[in-house]
């Protein structure tokens, strides 16, 4: 197990930028998701640590070693790095006990170990009566374990895993939700896992990387992404609700500054003095006749238990949840609570802009 | 458990050796080509353009030319009359037995066109033992009518229809369905949907086709020479063999003008048919999921009887007729079943040192041109996918010269790259190796191309997968790529093997006495009126390729999508 460090690290494709750098620590054992948008680069950085692709700028360290950097390369092979792809890359004229114990045969692992290892990595992915199958014979659910098992069996510095569940069907993803949790307890294994589906990585990960253009937007636990956003990006990729421009009032109430929303002074928490915007999350929002803020309801859908309103207030569109169903057009009071302001860094270019064209 | 300590090998060092084998390919392939281009600019005596002057100025170049143009013109339009009348009712129509009537068709092609002429001449004329049999045999002493350029036309088109509807029909499965349904919504019945929607979409198809089979035809040797020398009607293949056969390398520079200007000829041909086809591209995208099937109706059973009864004309009669003159004991007696012998079989096969020196020759050079081909292409095709750079694109791009080149143009190249090796006292000109190289040189993208398409179809996933769990380079050519590429790898050389075994139109300019190949050895018999012995030993060979076909098509479901020929 070893730590993973990025620093500076940049990667262009024919000169147009991938990734533009990225500056990241991952602890040694560590779950961390690399969340994003298709096209944002977290793959090509999933890559780039693997070895497939050479950085164009920067360095990669796997455990105090650098691995990627200028005038240093140590090609895949040499890495220690264990993958798991989206296609599964099963190789399929190898049996399921043969694709597990490739990696102990390139390494010349005797036969006796080597069985060993296999029979053990087979009996805790649960696929020790597949052993002599063919990959074709074997169900998606089935192929993913068995990727995973040809990672564990070698026991690699990390594992990267590029949208593994990203072929197969709901309900064998949240079983594929524990199979990754149990594996990585069990390895305790350094972990980079490629998603674009923001609940594998809150559900799965430690900390998550927001990812978006070839930036890191946000780095931190999944509660901090969805509780304490740093930009619109973050805030409206992570999690239900709404990003709202606000106007600074410039008083503090008890450490927490004031802001105006629709109208009304509002108090929120904040990292900042100078807030651009605030993230409403549904349970910001309590309905209430007498609230000051008035909101029609333009959609309501029933999720088992309560009902999520979609109202528009003031031409924005909030999210909330409700106990009892509300007529479409209905107009209604919204009371606002314990919100998150922050200051958009993009928020002063698009100022700037209106101001010219006003 | 601890991190395993990897074998550490120099995975580094095979990746910067592995471009080195582009150097030989490069010089083996398309080093001949090369050497030809400047003999016709006088290499050598310095820069003259005397001999293209002489030569071009002759009278017998010029009837030559013509002849080429009109028998390669006329079997173009046959072909593409056949090719074209087969591709358009098994793409678009529910006629039964597709398969086997495909397979049927493209015998014609794998089979040598030397034994095509040999039996259809034992089809026709005055000693046809089959038209004898049946007592329609024309009086002694009437002319062959195949020895004629109708003969040599017939045969061109029938040889090289497969190519016309190999490339139609690859066509026509990128006319999304939809099409023709939408024309036939529109009220359209299956005639008017064939003139007005398929046939302008499928016109671009149709004319790659044709200029394959005409550049085909143009350097076919086989043919015009069992058909044409008899006739004193010489095509510039034939001249350019008459004259070497004649006159010996003294002649070379001559007939390395020839082969330049058939070669002149046929990138003319390829040229035009580009200019016609990029100003046509209808950019078709997408394969149709459902194949086409217009339902002919009441018309379905004569259609069906009317294309086996062509095949049946075509393939099974000549082939019946080669099997009867093989089995009389001498020509121009007639069969029957008191005198049926295998004594021609026998002398072939077993008895004579020439035609048993030319099987073994023909097996080795085959087998040995298949190996070579098979451990250069891999490491070759892995490269030029995975490791793409403007140097292999550019080789990507020549490869193909060689095999599209009439082979007459290939032989002269290769005998004039050859005669004397470079910064050596060395020839290899009357040595097997000479017909080797050319093979190997001929034959590289018949073994390319499938392995490429294989590895292209190979999710590069699998080869980092490899890497990943510490495999280096060697190990995953060895243990991932080789063994993927493996099936096809194996239809290549079968092809390699098939194409090499009966060719004769290289081997024809390249042989001398002890190497003879089979091609040669059968228009040599023929040519010295051993007529008998020939036709068994071209059985021999036809019944060794439908066996080799057999094999290949039996294993087709293992093999990706175009790498076996008549399947496409």
């Amino acid at each position: 197990m070893a730590e993973l460090n990025f620093s500076n690290l940049s990667k262009q494709f024919d000169g147009v930028p991938a990734l533009q750098d990225i500056n990241a620590q991952i602890a040694s054992g560590e779950f961390v998701a690399l969340l994003g948008p298709s096209g944002c680069g977290k793959t090509t950085l999933l890559r780039l640590t693997a070895g497939f692709e050479q950085p164009s700028a920067g360095t990669i360290d796997l455990g105090g070693q650098t691995v990627a950097g200028e005038r240093q390369f140590v090609p895949p092979e040499d890495r220690e790095i264990g993958i798991v792809f989206q296609s599964y890359a099963l190789w399929p004229h190898k049996s399921v006990a043969a694709n597990v114990a490739y990696p102990l045969e390139v390494r010349r692992v005797p036969r006796a170990e080597r069985q060993n290892r296999v029979s053990e990595a087979l009996t805790l992915t649960g696929l020790s009566d597949f052993a002599d199958r063919m990959p074709s014979q074997l169900s998606g659910g089935q192929r993913q374990r068995v990727a995973l098992a040809r990672c564990l069996v070698f026991d690699p510095r990390a594992v990267l895993l590029d949208e593994p569940l990203a072929n197969l069907d709901l309900a064998l993803r949240a079983s594929m939700h524990d199979v990754f949790s149990m594996f990585h307890r069990r390895t305790k294994a350094t972990m980079l896992y490629v998603t674009h589906d923001q609940g594998e990585a809150l559900a799965l990960a430690d900390r998550v990387a927001v990812m978006q253009a070839g930036k890191i937007r946000q780095f931190a636990a999944p509660e901090t992404l969805y509780r304490e956003p740093v930009d619109c990006f973050v805030a409206g990729f992570v999690g239900d609700g709404a990003v709202v421009p606000v106007r600074r009032t410039g008083r503090v109430d008890g450490h927490q500054p004031v802001v105006n929303v629709f109208g009304q002074d509002v108090r929120a928490r904040s990292a900042t003095t100078e807030p651009s915007h605030v993230s409403i999350r549904p349970e910001s929002i309590t309905l209430r006749d007498d609230a000051a803020i008035r909101g029609r309801v333009i959609s309501c859908t029933y999720l088992g238990g309560r009902f999520r309103l979609s109202l528009d207030t003031a031409g924005e569109t909030l999210v909330a949840f409700a106990t009892r169903r509300a007529a479409i057009g209905e107009t209604v009071g919204i009371h606002l609570d314990d919100l998150w302001a922050f200051h958009d860094p993009d928020s002063n270019s698009l100022m700037a802009k209106s101001l010219a064209y006003a | 458990m601890n991190t395993l300590p990897l074998t550490r090998k120099s995975s580094r060092s095979l990746d910067r050796l592995l471009p080195l084998i582009f150097l030989p390919v490069a010089l083996i392939a398309l080093g001949p080509v090369v050497r030809l281009l400047l003999e016709g600019i006088g290499f050598g005596d310095g820069f003259t353009t005397s001999h293209l002057t002489t030569v071009l100025a002759r009278p017998s170049t010029g009837t030559a030319l013509n002849h080429s143009l009109i028998t390669a013109g006329g079997g173009t339009l046959l072909s593409i009359l056949i090719g074209g009348a087969f591709a358009y009712l098994v793409a678009l129509t529910d006629i039964r037995g597709k398969g086997a009537l495909v397979f049927c068709l493209m015998v014609p092609m794998m089979i040598p066109p030397q034994i095509t002429a040999l039996a259809w001449m034992q089809m026709a004329g005055p000693s046809s033992t089959l038209l004898k049999v049946v007592g329609l045999a024309p009086p002694l002493g009437s002319p062959q009518p195949l020895h004629s350029p109708s003969g040599i036309i017939l045969l061109l088109g029938i040889q090289h229809a497969s190519l016309v509807f190999l490339t139609l029909r690859a066509g026509l499965r990128m006319i999304p369905a939809d099409l023709v349904e939408a024309a036939r919504m529109s009220g359209a019945g299956p005639m008017r949907v064939w003139v007005q929607t398929v046939l302008p979409l499928s016109m671009p198809a149709l004319i790659a086709g044709g200029a394959m089979a005409f550049v085909t035809a143009l350097g076919n040797f086989g043919i015009p020479a069992m058909l044409g020398i008899p006739a004193g009607y010489a095509t510039l293949p034939t001249l350019i063999y008459q004259r070497l056969v004649g006159m010996g390398p003294s002649v070379l520079p001559e007939v390395a003008v020839l082969a330049l200007l058939i070669g002149a000829v046929a990138i003319v041909g390829v040229l035009f048919s580009r200019f016609v086809l990029s100003r046509r591209g209808f950019g078709l995208v997408g394969l149709s999921g459902t194949p086409l099937a217009l339902n002919l109706g009441a018309a379905r059973q004569p259609v069906e009887i009317g294309l086996w009864v062509f095949i049946f004309v075509i393939l099974a009669l000549p082939l019946l007729a080669l099997l009867a003159t093989s089995l009389i004991p001498a020509y121009g007696v007639t069969l029957n079943f008191g005198n049926a012998t295998l004594e021609a079989w026998k002398e072939v096969l077993i008895t004579q040192p020439v035609t048993r020196r030319a099987y073994g020759n023909s097996l080795i050079l085959a087998t040995s041109a298949a190996a070579v081909l098979l451990a250069i292409c891999l490491p070759l095709a892995w490269l030029m996918e995975r490791r793409a750079t403007r140097l292999s694109r550019l080789l990507d791009a020549l490869i193909d010269l060689p095999y599209a080149l009439p082979g007459v143009v290939l032989s002269i190249a290769c005998i004039l790259t050859f005669l004397n090796l470079p910064f050596t006292d060395l020839t290899l000109y009357g040595t097997i190796w000479i017909i080797l190289m050319a093979y190997l040189a001929r034959f590289f993208v018949v073994m390319l191309r499938p392995i490429q398409a294989s590895i292209a179809q190979l999710d590069p996933a699998m080869e980092e997968a490899a890497a990943s769990v510490g495999a280096h380079l060697g190990r995953r050519l060895r243990d991932i790529v080789l063994p993927l590429a493996a099936p096809s790898a194996a239809a290549g050389a079968i092809l390699v093997f098939l194409t090499a075994v009966n060719e004769l139109t290289v081997s024809a300019l390249l042989w001398s006495s002890g190497t003879e190949t089979l091609g040669v050895v059968i228009y040599n018999l023929e040519d010295s009126g051993e007529t008998v012995m020939a036709s068994a030993l071209a059985m021999s060979i036809v019944l060794l390729i439908i066996v080799l076909m057999g094999l290949v098509q039996a294993g087709s479901n293992k093999f990706p999508k175009g790498v076996i020929p008549w399947q496409s």
